[in-house]
């Protein structure tokens, strides 16, 4: 059934991403004597086919919010819906991508991205194409048989984004993709991101802790406070796309970045004197 | 700069050729390297007993027990074939029994609690202290050697297919649960093949110990096998035999050994470069 909607298996969709609207949404860990408040409670939308960063300190509750809403942590409350209708098991619609590339050392770098294929049952010969199309754009050509020991960090990340989109998925879940990368890995792969993110238009929830990563991406950029986080602040991003390596070209990034800054000194993030 | 392109180029696909002739090539001179070493020892061994006129019922020569070996070939082939099924069947069973024992254990903080710590004491018991018992149980012949393979290689495997099934990262299973994954398919796609390593390292340390197994159960209770032939050419004192027969159980565990390493790596190509 999804592959008849992923027509001709090109990277290009018919379907357009899925909507999520979280309302209320908190997380406690632990029992009463010893629980540890971590995250809401909050509210935010996001629309289908929409960029949204979260950003805020290590610890804020960003990566919670997103196994949240990827239904794989249970909720202490409130609601999270996609397309209208409420999370009650994992979804399984999406395409997620850790900080770590989370790859299987025993397969390789193809064998990891039709593990999609193997797990969801799809059909593997319109699966091979779409991956060897996501390597292409990707530019993984040649590291297909290569063991992720064998790759780059920088390859590796790669190879786990072609992972969570080979299915065509409607949502793409990010938790700080490229913490771990080097600055200049960073903004190469986070070029290649914004090209193939508008092609697709899938919706893209994207956790992190880098401004430029922030505002160079997103659509919307939703900023939280140190735990419990909340969503403190949200800012739209009107620059045009894609937008270049040097975000410092435009004058609205240094006012974006400034109000972000402004934002964490008010929390008492930053405190420069 | 553009001459230096030219040279190296047009060398580039034979050099990853020749590199790799290299590798075998360097594989065949620590073979030999190895061969000679052997037959020098050999032929020491070989000197001395000649130069000093040793009685070959004290300590026989190389060519001696070298050629007891072919003009005995049927028989020690047929204690050696004895054993190696003994060794076989302990050894998939321990096998077949201390992987699934192992996940069980892994899965259930019950098990752990309550049964890993009787697996602990078994463990520490020296295993062929339960030979004597074994023969009790069932009388003289292969069972005793079998199950006596089967506790020497069991724990190995069980202790390193437990570390290898919990090696994997809980976010993996995120990443599996949202492709909808079940429990069958996250053991084989992700445990199974993650515990694959750790279960290899603990065979090799299994085989070794199965070896040691089999041949004390045939010291104690067996009318077949090279542990059996063994005690015999010592009743006889007929050395000759005896050398011979331990140089069938030294073939015996180096094919053991050869058959383990093939399958790793057919079947786990993935963990060649832990090893080197």
């Amino acid at each position: 059934m999804r592959d008849t909607a992923a027509g001709d298996g090109a990277i290009s969709p018919a379907r357009g991403g899925a909507s999520i609207r979280v309302r209320g949404l908190s997380k406690t860990y632990g029992r009463p004597p010893r629980a540890v408040h971590a995250l809401g409670p909050i509210d935010f939308d996001v629309a289908a086919g929409e960029f949204v960063s979260l950003i805020g300190p290590s610890g804020c509750g960003k990566s919670t919010t997103m196994l949240l809403v990827a239904g794989l942590e249970p909720m202490t409350a409130g609601r999270v819906e996609i397309d209208g209708r409420p999370l009650t098991r994992p979804l399984s619609d999406v395409g997620i991508v850790f900080q770590d590339h989370l790859l299987l050392e025993f397969r390789t770098a193809l064998g990891n991205v039709m593990l999609q294929q193997q797990i969801r049952g799809l059909d593997r010969d319109r699966q091979r194409a779409r991956a060897a199309e996501l390597f292409a754009r990707l530019g993984l050509v040649g590291a297909e048989d290569r063991y992720p020991w064998q790759l780059s960090g920088g390859m590796r990340q790669r190879v786990s984004i072609a992972r969570a989109l080979v299915h065509d998925p409607s949502m793409l879940l990010m938790d700080e993709p490229f913490g771990a990368l080097d600055a200049i890995t960073r903004t190469q792969i986070r070029h290649d991101l914004e090209l193939l993110w508008l092609d697709t238009r899938k919706t893209v929830l994207f956790i992190t802790h880098s401004i430029d990563e922030a505002i160079g991406l997103s659509d919307r950029v939703l900023v939280m406070s140190p735990a419990p986080g909340r969503i403190v602040e949200e800012i739209r991003i009107d620059l045009p796309r894609p937008r270049p390596a040097h975000l410092g070209d435009y004058p609205e990034f240094a006012r974006y970045a400034r109000r972000i800054y402004e934002i964490f000194e008010s929390l008492g993030i930053y405190r420069f004197r | 700069m553009a001459t230096s392109r030219l040279s190296t180029d047009p060398a580039g696909a034979p050099a990853g050729i020749s590199a790799m002739a290299g590798r075998s090539g360097r594989a065949a001179v620590s073979a030999l390297q190895t061969a000679v070493a052997v037959v020098f020892a050999l032929g020491i061994w070989e000197a001395l007993v000649r130069v000093y006129g040793v009685p070959i019922w004290l300590l026989p020569k190389p060519t001696d027990f070298l050629a007891r070996l072919y003009t005995d070939a049927a028989l020690i082939a047929y204690h050696a074939a004895t054993t190696s099924w003994t060794i076989l069947l302990g050894f998939l069973l321990g096998v077949l029994v201390a992987v699934p024992l192992a996940l069980a254990i892994v899965s259930f903080g019950a098990l752990e609690r309550g049964l890993y710590p009787v697996v602990v004491f078994l463990n520490i018991m020296p295993k062929t202290v339960v030979g004597p018992i074994f023969v009790v149980w069932f009388g003289i012949g292969p069972l005793v050697s079998v199950f006596l393979v089967f506790l020497m290689c069991f724990f190995p495997v069980m202790v390193d297919a437990m570390s290898g099934f919990r090696a994997v990262d809980r976010r993996l299973f995120f990443i599996t649960r949202s492709m909808g994954a079940t429990p069958w398919q996250e053991f084989r796609y992700l445990r199974l093949p993650a515990a694959m390593g750790p279960i290899y390292a603990g065979m090799k340390i299994g085989i070794v110990k199965a070896i040691e197994g089999v041949i004390i159960a045939e010291f104690i209770a067996s009318e077949a096998g090279l542990g059996y032939l063994i005690m015999r050419a010592s009743g006889f004192m007929d050395l000759t035999l005896l050398f011979a027969a331990l140089v069938a159980t030294a073939l015996v565990a180096l094919l053991f050994n050869a058959v383990l390493t093939a399958s790793e790596r057919l079947l786990v190509p993935w963990a060649r470069h832990l090893q080197d």
